[in-house]
């Protein structure tokens, strides 16, 4: 009886996984395909081909999308390690009148829905004349979460390390630099790691910020592509398996740090 | 020395000034504006003119707004119940086979679709639907199902959107609830065993009890982010068809760029605001109360 209920759950499960990945398969399968025969499903490697890929990646627009994308992502990456960094030192180690106040503020951000203030912040931003530009992009990327994890993080730094640093005279920036930041590595690597994404993976606001092929993203692409393009499918898929497989490249190697994102950011809901 | 000191005073602010300043700006200054622009009527062009309460008087006699506070509430009320189910679900079976390579590769497959940009799950799924491929017309053949209808029938289309944003986000519920389950220890299951426990007492006087606040809250994060639905709606059926799947933030949308509304666009966003605080405020008194009980 044991037996049989384990057998009828294991089989569930491969359908789940099944039903999980079998749209992202038929996603690259289409994008090796050639044009004529893309309907079919046959895996006959002989009808594979990179023709969809060499011919987006000979498109200067989309070339354009593609290092855009890159670059924003980068950017915003190393933007929110910088702030978070250093807010999450002076949140976790230093003396301040307001600190705490200060930090549940911070926190209170995460409380505001990012869709629901879309269009405000839109009016906002084109009040400031930063449509089509790259810092409306990527200034608004860094969360209080990322504070968050890094305030954490360094207050489980021993306090005597920094002690004795400040002893042997070193600067608070150098303490932070030499010292601090050196022993929470993988805390860094899991902000950068969720930055990456959210800064990639965003659609609605590069999508309302920027109306000029040389400023848009490739999940925008991916939404002009079709129109451009007409009803070329594996173009189409070529392009969202572009977009689709920097993140999913980053948690083949490290699915941990991602599940211990994912559990920190439940804990401060 | 002493104006070293005054400087070290300082140093703290200095380093919560960035971050400080990027929040304050984008996201103070959009609910500021957000207040303020819903009193005024304007249309991104000319300048603002204030019109008193003029939009929130709109709000009421506005039916294609309560059609979309309608179909919010209607991918809510599909969305939540399945996500929060499938994901302890999934969470408990997964935990009972941690160690073996099934249980690793569903905990894997079922993360994939939250990884992946809501452009590329609405892209793809929407390929899939409308592509007329004969080998996907035939498996939903076998449930009686015309893909093409999914999305393209007035019906069917908030179902549609709303179970694809299930398969897009329970692996994010997935990862917190397991995450709840491995924290509880092994001898409480061995404890009750012992006792003549089965797997069905196992499962309702330990497991759950002990993943209610988890549970709980993930009920309220799911809510959150179901009212705030955009982007798998704006790659999928753009709000239709016949405005079956505008859903609020979608209407907010079309208001400011497509009817040049954006006073009006505000108070709207700011209803959307508003039943997101309420969410909120109930989640806090809620889990308040919970963890009192414990």
């Amino acid at each position: 009886m044991k037996k049989i209920s384990n057998y009828v759950v294991n089989i569930f499960l491969i359908f789940v996984i099944l039903l999980c990945t079998l749209p992202f398969l038929y996603m690259m399968l289409m994008s090796l395909k050639s044009t004529t025969n893309a309907y079919d499903l046959s895996l006959n490697l002989s009808s594979m081909s990179l023709v969809h890929y060499k011919k987006i990646f000979s498109d200067p627009t989309f070339i354009r999308y593609f290092t855009n994308s890159v670059f924003v992502a980068i950017s915003g990456v190393l933007l929110t390690l910088f702030t978070s960094c250093t807010a999450g030192y002076a949140f976790a180690k230093l003396q301040f009148k307001g600190s705490d106040k200060i930090f549940f503020l911070i926190i209170c951000t995460m409380l505001v829905p990012s869709q629901a203030i879309l269009v405000p912040l839109y009016l906002l931003v084109r009040g400031f004349g930063w449509v089509n530009t790259f810092k409306a992009l990527i200034l608004p990327l860094p969360t209080a979460f990322s504070v968050f994890v890094m305030r954490n993080a360094i207050m489980s730094v021993p306090t005597e390390l920094i002690e004795s640093a400040q002893i042997d005279g070193a600067s608070n920036f150098k303490i932070l630099r030499s010292v601090i930041l050196p022993l929470v590595k993988s805390s860094m690597l899991t902000v950068a790691i969720f930055s990456f994404i959210g800064a990639w993976n965003n659609f609605t606001w590069p999508l309302i910020i920027t109306t000029e092929d040389a400023y848009r993203t490739l999940p925008i692409a991916l939404t002009t592509m079709k129109t451009q393009y007409d009803s070329d499918v594996g173009l189409t898929m070529a392009c969202a398996a572009i977009t689709f497989l920097p993140p999913f490249i980053f948690y083949l190697f490290l699915q941990s740090k991602f599940e211990e994102g994912m559990a920190l950011s439940g804990v401060k809901g | 020395m002493k104006k070293k000191k005054g400087l070290s005073v300082l140093t703290p602010y200095l380093y919560i000034a960035p971050i400080s300043l990027i929040l304050l700006t984008f996201v103070a200054g959009s609910l500021i504006i957000a207040i303020c622009f819903s009193f005024t009527k304007y249309n991104i062009i000319t300048p603002a003119q204030f019109n008193g309460l003029y939009n929130y008087q709109k709000l009421f006699r506005d039916s294609k707004l309560h059609l979309s506070i309608i179909n919010t509430l209607k991918i809510a009320v599909i969305m939540v119940p399945l996500e929060v189910t499938f994901s302890t679900l999934f969470a408990i079976l997964i935990r009972s086979r941690k160690d073996t390579l099934l249980g690793k590769l569903s905990k894997a497959a079922i993360f994939i679709p939250v990884l992946s940009s809501s452009a590329v799950v609405g892209t793809v799924w929407k390929a899939i639907l409308n592509g007329g491929n004969p080998t996907v017309k035939t498996i939903f053949g076998i449930f009686g199902i015309d893909p093409t209808m999914l999305l393209g029938s007035s019906k069917a289309a908030i179902v549609t959107v709303a179970v694809l944003m299930v398969w897009k986000g329970m692996g994010y519920y997935m990862i917190i609830t397991l995450s709840s389950l491995m924290s509880i220890s092994d001898s409480y299951y061995e404890a009750a065993r012992v006792d003549g426990a089965n797997a069905w007492h196992l499962l309702t006087r330990i497991t759950l009890p002990l993943l209610k606040p988890t549970i709980i809250m993930n009920t309220f994060l799911s809510s959150i982010s179901a009212m705030q639905v955009f982007d798998m709606v704006y790659t999928m059926t753009g709000g239709g068809p016949s405005m079956s799947t505008t859903t609020l933030s979608m209407y907010a949308y079309q208001l400011t760029f497509k009817n040049a509304k954006s006073g009006y666009a505000m108070a709207v966003s700011n209803v959307l605001m508003v039943m997101i605080l309420i969410i909120v405020l109930f989640q806090q008194r809620f889990l308040k109360r919970d963890a009192s009980e414990i």
